[in-house]
């Protein structure tokens, strides 16, 4: 290929690549995070006051007791198969806000029957900390008002796209001969680059489905607009199509009861594990009746699994259009865009899978930032040889490069571990998580530059780290102090585990990095005086010190 | 004369015909596959949203590849010509 072409990519990629690359680190690292929003959710939530789970059998009462007394739930509700912190009880429906925006979330109640039929109803106590890792995710990392953040995050994908596209054309002329090729020795851009490259080319298909469905995501009711205002009309007008029916029903017929319209369900879908049934009110658009739930043999529309439409009087499948192995072909690939986005298949596996990828997203992104810190480097080694100053620019980046990655790592663990440590936090405040995670995030900022590049990194990685371990401390707090916190049998405790895993990692990190910034060469963005002074290194030996701050 | 040379100075007239035209001409694919390929649609029916779906790879592999115009003003003409196609055989035929 022409090699202007490959230099002109190669602007392309480290601009598209500088400015949505912090972004993206933030996406990526909580996204990976919220692969397991359900087990977070119950780690950080107590435990429900809600009494027990009402039994499916006598669901019909629960409903009928709670339409009596809530009005609210007349407009619709839904029956709960499969228990969570975020559905604790038998019973839910929404409360009416009527100001809400469309994307915010609604409030919830709860209800069971206690065991003299009297109504338990409240809300259900759920942690708000799993919902703010997935807006984090969302909103990369801006948690501001829904139609702000989301063209931003729309203009980030459409930035990612461009530097997918552009970084595997400035590779293609070398891609055969350094794809398998990871030289670890004295040239450090190289060894960045071949990871960064090795990292890139082969999570590509996952790096272009999370780019081309964020665009998506970002920007659907955009283009919904404009093709209903420039391409539906006239010729293109949209057609009615005929879709199931229910069934004839005299007035006087009764609705199956929840646990015979799941066993009419397992009849008709034998694979199909039901996890919730929304009932809708009269007057409300769709089927009266869907079902979410998922098939682990097929892709799923959405994390919370796939839907299906049903008679509620009948219990016979209406709508199939986003029912697992049910759908037609067009709606099978709609679906598998959703399902590639939210790894929505093939179970843990698929999971763990996607977390692994997703934090491998965010160390691209790292990588990338410091490729282009090593660049400006090298560029004004060449043309300024006497001068070991950094650049502005390059003090800018890597101040923020440091900054806002450890700050987001540190801002989101500490967020989460206070949901176990500080008791009430949510009473104390609608907005005490986002206080918390902001908290650290811009102190992080903050300290990355007035501490300089170097240090900085060293101390927010061990900041990161303890962040980290504050999950697991705060469940052993609770274990051993009466009356404090909870701790949930089963899996939660792997979130602690993996909270462990990673304070370990960082502290890893850290000490790496100590240890590279006593060699770096004094124009090094981890160049650092101070650390160079204390403990000599080949590079600090050699040269004069004149508190140069990398 | 000198032989042409690629670089990214040109990048922001490129880019704006990429955005602007790009969308557009994504708009009108959509709607010729709605039409032409899936028979016509209903409103938030799955062939609907297959063809809302259909402006984010064509937008991203616009914008990736207007760099390859050898000017803006290239980039303007030819995704203009395509916009022009592309809506005539929409609205008109």
């Amino acid at each position: 290929m022409r090699s202007d072409i490959i230099k002109m990519y190669k602007d392309v990629h480290t601009w598209t690549g500088i400015v949505s690359g912090l972004f993206l680190f933030i996406a990526f690292y909580a996204g990976a995070i919220t692969m397991f929003k359900g087990p977070l959710q119950e780690w950080s939530s107590p435990p429900p006051s809600l009494g027990e789970v009402t039994s499916l059998d006598r669901s019909p009462e629960l409903v009928e007791r709670v339409l009596a007394e809530y009005p609210d739930a007349r407009g619709g509700y839904e029956i709960i198969l499969d228990n969570s912190a975020r559905y604790p009880a038998r019973m839910t429906w929404e409360l009416p806000s009527p100001d809400a925006h469309d994307h915010d979330l609604p409030e919830f109640m709860h209800a069971n029957l206690a065991a003299d039929g009297s109504l338990v109803v409240g809300s259900s106590g759920v942690s708000p900390v799993g919902q703010l890792v997935d807006d984090l995710h969302r909103q990369v990392g801006l948690l501001l008002p829904h139609g702000i953040a989301m063209p931003i995050m729309g203009v980030v994908a459409l930035l990612y796209g461009v530097a997918l596209v552009s970084g595997v054309i400035v590779l293609l002329p070398t891609l055969v001969s350094d794809l398998f090729a990871f030289r670890l020795g004295k040239n450090l851009k190289r060894m960045w680059l071949d990871f960064h490259n090795l990292l890139g080319i082969f999570s590509l298909p996952f790096h272009l489905i999370m780019a081309l469905t964020s665009v998506v995501f970002a920007f659907h009711d955009q283009i919904y607009g404009a093709q209903e205002l420039l391409v539906f009309n006239g010729n293109n007008a949209f057609i009615e199509r005929q879709r199931g029916v229910p069934s004839e029903v005299a007035d006087a017929q009764e609705r199956l009861a929840p646990a015979a319209i799941v066993a009419r369900l397992k009849e008709q879908q034998p694979d199909f594990v039901p996890r919730r049934m929304i009932y809708n009110g009269a007057g409300q658009p769709g089927p009266a009746l869907v079902v979410f739930g998922d098939n682990p043999r097929y892709g799923m529309r959405s994390p919370d699994g796939g839907v299906v439409g049903l008679d509620p009087y009948s219990g016979e499948i209406l709508m199939t259009d986003y029912m697992p192995g049910m759908q037609s072909a067009v709606g099978a690939s709609i679906t598998s865009f959703f399902t590639l986005h939210f790894g929505s298949y093939g179970g843990s596996p698929v999971r763990w899978t996607y977390f692994l990828l997703g934090l491998g997203g965010a160390v691209l992104f790292y990588t990338g930032n410091l490729l282009w810190l090593e660049t400006r480097r090298k560029k004004l080694k060449k043309s300024l040889p006497g001068k070991v100053e950094q650049s502005r620019a390059s003090k800018l980046l890597g101040a923020l490069t440091v900054g806002v990655t450890l700050g987001c790592v540190a801002g989101i663990s500490a967020s989460i571990a206070s949901a176990k440590l500080i008791p009430g936090l949510e009473s104390l405040s609608d907005h005490g998580h986002e206080f918390i995670y902001y908290l650290v995030f811009f102190t992080s900022l903050l300290w990355a530059f007035l501490r300089g590049v170097a240090r900085a990194a060293v101390e927010l990685l061990y900041a990161a780290a303890v962040a980290c371990a504050l999950l697991p401390t705060a469940s052993l707090l609770s274990l051993a102090i009466p009356g404090w916190g909870w701790n949930h049998p089963g899996y939660t405790l792997v979130v602690d585990l993996v909270a462990m895993a990673g304070a370990a990692l960082l502290v890893l990190a850290a000490r790496r990095t100590a240890r590279r910034i006593h060699r770096a060469p004094i124009d090094s963005i981890w160049y650092s005086a101070t650390c160079a002074a204390i403990l000599p290194g080949p590079a600090s030996a050699s040269v004069p010190l004149h508190g140069n701050r990398a | 004369m000198k032989s042409f040379r690629y670089s990214s100075q040109d990048w922001f007239g490129k880019v704006g015909a990429g955005c602007v035209l790009g969308f557009l001409l994504s708009l009108a694919i959509g709607g010729l596959v709605a039409r032409y390929g899936m028979g016509g649609v209903g409103r938030f029916a799955v062939e609907h949203q297959f063809a809302m779906w259909l402006a984010s790879p064509l937008l991203v592999a616009v914008l990736s590849t207007c760099f390859l115009f050898r000017s803006s003003l290239q980039a303007w003409l030819w995704l203009g010509a395509a916009n022009i196609v592309a809506w005539v055989l929409l609205l008109l035929v």
